[in-house]
């Protein structure tokens, strides 16, 4: 089969149109798998990886994140790329992927590459050619750098083996949080095919962790895991469900990282909300904070959530809300505390509750050293003592702390989120300009 | 009791060697105190001692440092004595002075209530931020010879904690850094050990020739870096906040044509 682009269009355009194909993709982390350079070739790879640049979005740019192609045979009612809309089209060959990479790299411009596609003819067509590039990089340029693949689904399995032993990270993406959302969303998709590549990589990775206790030199199989990505906004689902589906994920399928999308109506699409005020950005990042608390704070989806309060409070972040509801757990005493207990205190985080633990044991802490950690005092205040004391006298009320945390928001004091939720900036004032 | 003055060198060598004349005075630590470069502002009653860097000496503390305080320490001081912040002399002297006089030991960095201790710690973490800053935003730039430079401006003297990122990385390649700060080379032969190199005489990055392809490549990436931006979430303070504009001047995707 012959691709059907036109070869004479400039790596520039195809760069511009499949980089511009691939930026919806959220995942760009380069981290979780570590690894030196051999000596043949270029590259190695940081276990907590490296963010080279920033977008004018605000969001890093760590790997080549490009398609290989925009041609799709799907019809999919969220996607740029569906086969129904009259967009340019192009298509990269596997030479021409190799040279970005490599030149890019040299010039520490990316820490690796991110391939993705569109189906272009069939799944195993595409898989084929993802294959095809992957094993060029990694053995005629010997690049030992970071390389992301995604397992097309519905792709034969052992394609999908054979890249995850050439990648560093494997995704399939979810798309939506039910199973009814993606029939609706994408009608040529199946959750099904979405799990099985996700269930095959999952099991591959165990395996070949049991190889690499017998035999050191077995080759790795997606030493950084698998990722994947829900769209969020696009239809009514509610926060509850969406965290429960990544709770799944990563109890049963052993992810890394489960990423959300605030959606973007890039289509128009009359059935799809047309999202006047921009992409749903604060829930993202509510989506996000929950995300953490799940992974790094040991909590569990329904202390944060139930069904009859099924979606996040705006107003106050997760942590904090969990707290507020929670007073009879708090004051909490900063010197004797476990560590698991200083987790859940707001405006204490994984690194200051370390700090604390090994700081207390030279002698006990007070309200000044804390702060010296790192403690968010002004959130953590009103639920700690130190050597018996609080900060200030303050009520340990729902209500009054609740007051007391928003009224810093609208202060433009508390809570800092990456973007203003109503486009207001507080300035300092000025007489005059 | 009059306090005690060791005037030395901004440098590691310097310091060091500051703290090995501190032990040996053998007059306790409360009132000896190592100051960084030539005092503006004499302090009355006070001695000032003139320490020269002393190699034999810097070698006799770093080998003490290492056996006693371990690996992690040993590089957190050493970091924090690349700081750019003139009292750092005193908070690496006092942390060592925790650790090996009053018994913390290995444990020294978690001693966060000593403020010396915990001065050294912000110091080390000031300069570990910048390097790992610098890591990921450093850009190479391919000369006609297919050396490949960078230029930095960084606070605080990065390129030593920088340079074995990059060595181990780019093993194949020869490459260059350049601290403009400081007028320092860190440099890397293909497949040879790095070192470091004071620029003699008059270097001007500008007048270095790029090879042929070098622009196209530039280019190439600064469209990708437009493009891969999604314009619905634009949000240039958050582009600010995670990428300082001082980092931004030297990176070739932030220049204007």
């Amino acid at each position: 089969m012959e691709v059907r682009i036109s070869p004479q269009m400039s790596v520039m355009e195809k760069l511009k149109i499949l980089g511009a194909a691939a930026k919806y993709d959220v995942s760009c982390s380069s981290s979780g798998s570590s690894r030196q350079n051999d000596g043949q070739g270029i590259g190695n790879t940081v276990a907590a990886g490296l963010c080279h640049s920033f977008a004018a979005d605000g969001r890093c740019v760590s790997l080549l994140k490009i398609l290989f192609t925009n041609e799709c045979i799907y019809d999919c009612r969220y996607c740029l790329n569906r086969c129904s809309n009259d967009v340019p089209r192009a298509s990269f060959t596997p030479d021409e992927v190799c040279e970005l990479t490599m030149e890019f790299y040299r010039r520490n411009y990316i820490e690796g590459l991110f391939l993705s596609s569109g189906i272009l003819y069939s799944p195993n067509y595409t898989m084929e050619l993802i294959c095809e590039t992957v094993h060029k990089l990694r053995t005629v340029h010997r690049f030992q750098g970071y390389i992301h693949v995604k397992a097309i689904p519905g792709a034969d399995p052992l394609l999908i083996q054979r890249a995850g032993y050439l990648a560093d990270r494997m995704s399939v993406n979810l798309e939506m949080a039910t199973a009814e959302g993606l029939k609706e969303m994408a009608p040529n998709k199946h959750r099904r095919n979405i799990l099985k590549p996700m269930r095959q990589i999952q099991n591959g990775i165990t395996e070949n962790k049991h190889e690499l206790t017998l035999y050191k030199h077995a080759p790795h199989f997606c030493e950084a895991g698998q990722s994947t990505q829900m769209v969020i906004g696009a239809l009514p689902e509610s926060d509850y469900q969406i965290m429960s589906v990544a709770e799944n994920l990563y109890d049963k399928f052993s992810l890394k990282r489960v990423y959300y999308s605030a959606f973007v109506n890039v289509n128009e699409d009359k059935d799809l909300p047309a999202l006047a005020g921009g992409p749903p950005l604060l829930r993202e990042h509510r989506l996000y904070q929950a995300d953490w608390l799940l992974r790094f704070y040991d909590f569990k989806v329904d202390e944060l959530l139930a069904a009859d309060r099924p979606n996040f409070n705006t107003a106050i972040d997760p942590k904090a809300d969990w707290a507020v509801r929670h007073l009879e757990l708090f004051p909490v005493e900063i010197n004797r505390a476990d560590y698991r207990l200083l987790l859940r205190i707001p405006g204490v985080g994984v690194k200051s509750a370390r700090r604390i633990v090994s700081a207390r044991r030279f002698g006990s802490l007070t309200f000044e050293d804390l702060k010296k950690i790192g403690v968010v005092l002004k959130r953590a205040l009103y639920f700690i003592t130190c050597n018996g004391r609080m900060m200030y006298p303050t009520k340990i009320e729902e209500n009054y702390i609740v007051r007391n945390l928003t009224y810093q928001n609208q202060m433009g004091k508390g809570e800092k989120l990456p973007f203003m939720t109503d486009g207001t900036i507080y300035q300092q004032m000025s007489l005059f300009s | 009791m009059e306090e005690k003055y060791l005037v030395c060198e901004d440098s590691l060598e310097g310091i060091f060697t500051g703290i090995y004349e501190a032990y040996a005075l053998r007059e306790g630590h409360e009132h000896v105190h190592i100051q960084i470069g030539e005092e503006d502002n004499y302090r009355l009653f006070a001695v000032y001692l003139h320490i020269s860097p002393d190699t034999v000496k810097t070698g006799k503390v770093a080998r003490t440092l290492l056996e006693r305080l371990g690996e992690s320490v040993y590089h957190g001081l050493c970091r924090a004595a690349a700081s750019c912040y003139p009292d750092k002399g005193e908070a690496v002297y006092k942390a060592v002075v925790d650790a090996i006089t009053q018994g913390s030991g290995r444990h020294v960095m978690e001693n966060l209530r000593n403020p010396y201790v915990q001065r050294a710690f912000e110091l080390a973490r000031y300069t570990a931020n910048e390097a790992h800053f610098e890591t990921e935003f450093i850009r190479f730039q391919e000369l006609e010879q297919g050396i490949l430079f960078s230029r930095i401006g960084p606070k605080n003297n990065v390129i030593p904690f920088i340079m074995p990122h990059f060595a181990d990385r780019l093993c194949p390649e020869n490459f260059m850094i350049y601290d403009e700060n400081r007028e320092l080379f860190g440099v890397h032969p293909a497949k040879e050990e790095w070192y470091l190199v004071s620029a003699q005489g008059d270097f001007i990055p500008e007048q270095l020739k790029w090879s042929v392809k070098e622009e196209g490549y530039q280019e190439l990436f600064k469209a990708f870096h437009e493009t891969i931006g999604v314009k619905e979430r634009e949000n240039r303070r958050l582009q600010r906040q995670m990428c300082a504009y001082r980092y931004q001047d030297y990176m070739v995707e932030f220049q204007k044509k």
